[in-house]
């Protein structure tokens, strides 16, 4: 039985050198010169598991929980400005068609989402530590109320499922390192969210999701280009998913939406795009996307939160 | 115009000639200017008793020009107890404008209980073409610091102190084609007070498509604008409060070099992002000054008719009567308030043109009076 935790912590211990140590390298390639792709599938070769690698080393168990639509954050409820978008760009002219519309929405949303909470992301990765202050940067960095409410929203969710769910498994059971660092930083944070009474002006912690992602991610073992890439493909899952319900398309033109090379390019591209990106230089890209986030409050019937 | 700069003159003599300035200047050094770096300059205002607002620091250099004024405005109802004279501050820089490589610098410092108005009296910040010294460095990823050597860049921090307030409503950017700019605004409030001694702040940062009469529309290659608030307590800690960052950037720049026909074929990624707007911009509301303005806004926002309603009295056609904001609002403005964090009031507006964005805005700030009240008709000279 001793034995048997022993081999136990001694896996979780190699498997948590080899994601810091696959972080590091990652830094290390950014800190050196040209920028290389940033590959999501580093343990893939041609799709495939490499040889010899055991599923049960890679973080795919985790890369599942976490890229699960029943994964209980409430993302249903958002539609991330596209509810909106819709109804301030009513009527259609003629040469434009739903479809069309809907398609320049994802890109802006997409190219959004990835300049304002890729930085935090990876920046909450690579310091867990630092999440406190990381999680009032983006609160500070947020500009309207409707997108901060969804934001907190998914970002406490988030870190319930962690702690009611998935701690348990993934917690780190050793004392040093940075998934330790991080687990205590979660729980810290935690505490932090508790016992901070959440009146209007308020600048306590608030749990934003982006920085919660992060961290969460980092704790399950998940490297951080993968990090990104879950991160990407559910904020289009999530508008795609509304889209289906505000009857902008069916579900089968949504899943070929998220099935296409387009898609995935557009996400790699974000990806690189931000990988260096420090957290002060984050920022809205799309500015008409903060209006339509905000103005969400006046639709006359909303059928989502945001 | 020349009127009001004379009068602005940091030169003695014509200081003690001009009416309606009784600020006491300091006294300049004829070496002073050699303390400054170009471009850098440095502002404090102070009140000295029983209530006389002086400038105790004015250094400046090349390319920028700083001027001050205090004309006779004194508030008459503010919101706040014993409110002092506003000062007048203008940014200038030679030649009306921003060529590539030049950096401006302004640090301010708002002492207790003084009040300033920083305007920009040349009108628009015209961003002048980034010009190519290296074509063959454009097929490369550009680093930090060679991106900022070919870069305008515009720095303004301040600080202000309990009680006192700032009114910074300038002229927007106009970045021409193929520009690069970045702007900074930083400010800094005490973060040990509460309620009326808080310090407060307006500031309006707007960025248009560029030079309308020569067909630029959104043609430039990057404009940054980021404005942070940033608490202090009394042991000198730090605590960002609001950070507004917008990034225009033509990331398609970079993969296609600079090649006249490309150019002119391909659409501007910084159209299709700003669509339909010409214009963009954010207005930040902060401090018991502009407690009464946050709240009018907040309120006129809040009360837009619904989006997507139907106007069941009126027997317009379906289209017509999908409501967007017939009630004086300007149909071609698209704004939203949000009482954010910490009490701060954030403004985000898109509009057609410059000109319907300033009468919008002018006429709002105008109705609610505020502004006029506490800093005199002047502080909305670019509006």
């Amino acid at each position: 039985m001793n034995q048997k935790t022993n081999i136990q912590d001694i896996t979780k211990e190699i498997s948590d050198l080899e994601s810091r140590l696959q972080d590091a390298k990652a830094r290390l390639a950014a800190a050196n010169g040209p920028k290389e792709k940033h590959d999501p599938w580093p343990h893939m070769q041609n799709g495939y598991l490499e040889k010899g690698k055991d599923i049960l080393s890679t973080p795919i168990h985790a890369l599942l929980l976490l890229s699960d639509s029943a994964l209980p954050l409430g993302s249903f409820a958002y539609s991330n400005g596209l509810e909106s978008f819709l109804a301030h760009n009513k009527p259609l002219t003629r040469s434009i068609t739903p479809l069309a519309s809907f398609r320049r929405f994802l890109k802006l949303s997409i190219a959004s989402i990835a300049s304002t909470s890729l930085p935090y992301i990876l920046a909450a990765y690579r310091h867990p530590e630092q999440l406190e202050t990381l999680d009032n940067d983006m609160d500070a960095s947020t500009p309207c109320i409707v997108a901060q409410r969804a934001s907190v929203a998914q970002g406490r969710a988030l870190l319930s499922v962690w702690e009611r769910s998935f701690r348990w498994t993934y917690a780190s059971k050793s004392d040093d390192g940075i998934t330790a660092t991080a687990c205590k930083s979660l729980d810290a944070f935690s505490d932090g969210i508790k016992s901070t009474i959440g009146t209007a002006d308020d600048i306590g912690p608030k749990g934003h999701f982006p920085v919660l992602w992060g961290v969460v991610c980092l704790v399950m073992g998940v490297d951080i280009q993968q990090v990104a890439y879950i991160f990407m493909v559910n904020h289009a899952k999530a508008v795609l998913s509304a889209a289906v319900r505000a009857s902008v398309m069916g579900p089968y033109q949504a899943q070929s939406f998220l099935a296409s090379k387009e898609l995935q390019d557009m996400i790699m591209e974000r990806i690189d795009r931000e990988w260096d990106t420090d957290v002060t230089d984050a920022g809205q890209v799309v500015p008409p996307l903060d209006l339509w986030v905000g103005r969400h409050e006046l639709l006359y019937s909303r059928i989502f939160n945001s | 115009m020349p009127e009001l700069l004379s009068n602005s003159s940091s030169s003695p003599s014509l200081q003690a000639s001009a009416a309606d300035d009784t600020s006491n200047m300091p006294i300049k050094s004829p070496f002073e200017s050699s303390i400054a770096k170009p471009g850098h300059g440095e502002v404090t205002l102070s009140l000295l008793p029983p209530s006389i607002p002086t400038l105790t620091t004015l250094t400046y250099k090349y390319p920028l020009k700083l001027l001050t004024r205090t004309p006779g405005f004194v508030p008459q109802h503010s919101a706040v107890s014993a409110p002092s004279r506003p000062v007048h501050l203008y940014l200038l820089t030679y030649g009306g404008g921003l060529l590539p490589g030049d950096h401006i610098d302004v640090s301010v410092t708002l002492n207790p209980k003084t009040r300033m108005v920083v305007s920009t009296p040349q009108g628009s910040t015209k961003i002048f073409k980034t010009t190519e010294t290296n074509a063959n460095e454009k097929h490369h990823r550009s680093t930090r610091a060679h991106e900022l050597s070919d870069m305008s860049q515009q720095k303004l921090s301040v600080q202000i102190g309990s009680e006192a307030a700032l009114c910074y409503l300038p002229d927007p950017s106009v970045p021409f084609k193929d520009s690069r700019y970045e702007q900074i605004q930083t400010f800094t409030l005490d973060g040990a007070t509460e309620g009326d001694e808080r310090s407060s702040l307006c500031v309006l940062d707007w960025v248009t498509q560029g030079r309308t009469s020569r067909g630029e529309n959104w043609d430039f290659e990057l404009w940054r604008g980021k404005n942070e608030v940033w608490s202090r307590n009394k042991m000198g800690e730090k605590k960002l409060l609001l950070r507004d960052s917008v990034i225009l950037h033509d990331e398609a720049h970079e993969i296609y070099p600079e090649d006249g026909q490309q150019d002119a074929a391909r659409l501007s990624e910084i159209r299709e992002r700003t669509y339909p707007h010409g214009v963009v911009g954010t207005l930040i509301l902060y401090g018991p000054v502009f407690d009464q303005l946050s709240s009018f806004l907040m309120h006129r926002f809040t009360s837009q008719p619904r989006i997507g309603d139907r106007n069941w009295s009126s027997s317009a056609t379906p289209a017509e009567s999908l409501v967007d904001s017939p009630s004086g609002d300007s149909q071609n403005v698209t704004w939203s308030a949000s009482r954010v964090r910490a009490g701060f009031v954030l403004v985000k507006f898109g509009a057609e043109d410059f000109e319907t964005a300033k009468h919008w805005l002018g006429d709002l700030l105008r109705e609610e009076g505020s502004v006029v009240r506490e800093f005199g008709e002047e502080a909305l000279f670019s509006l």
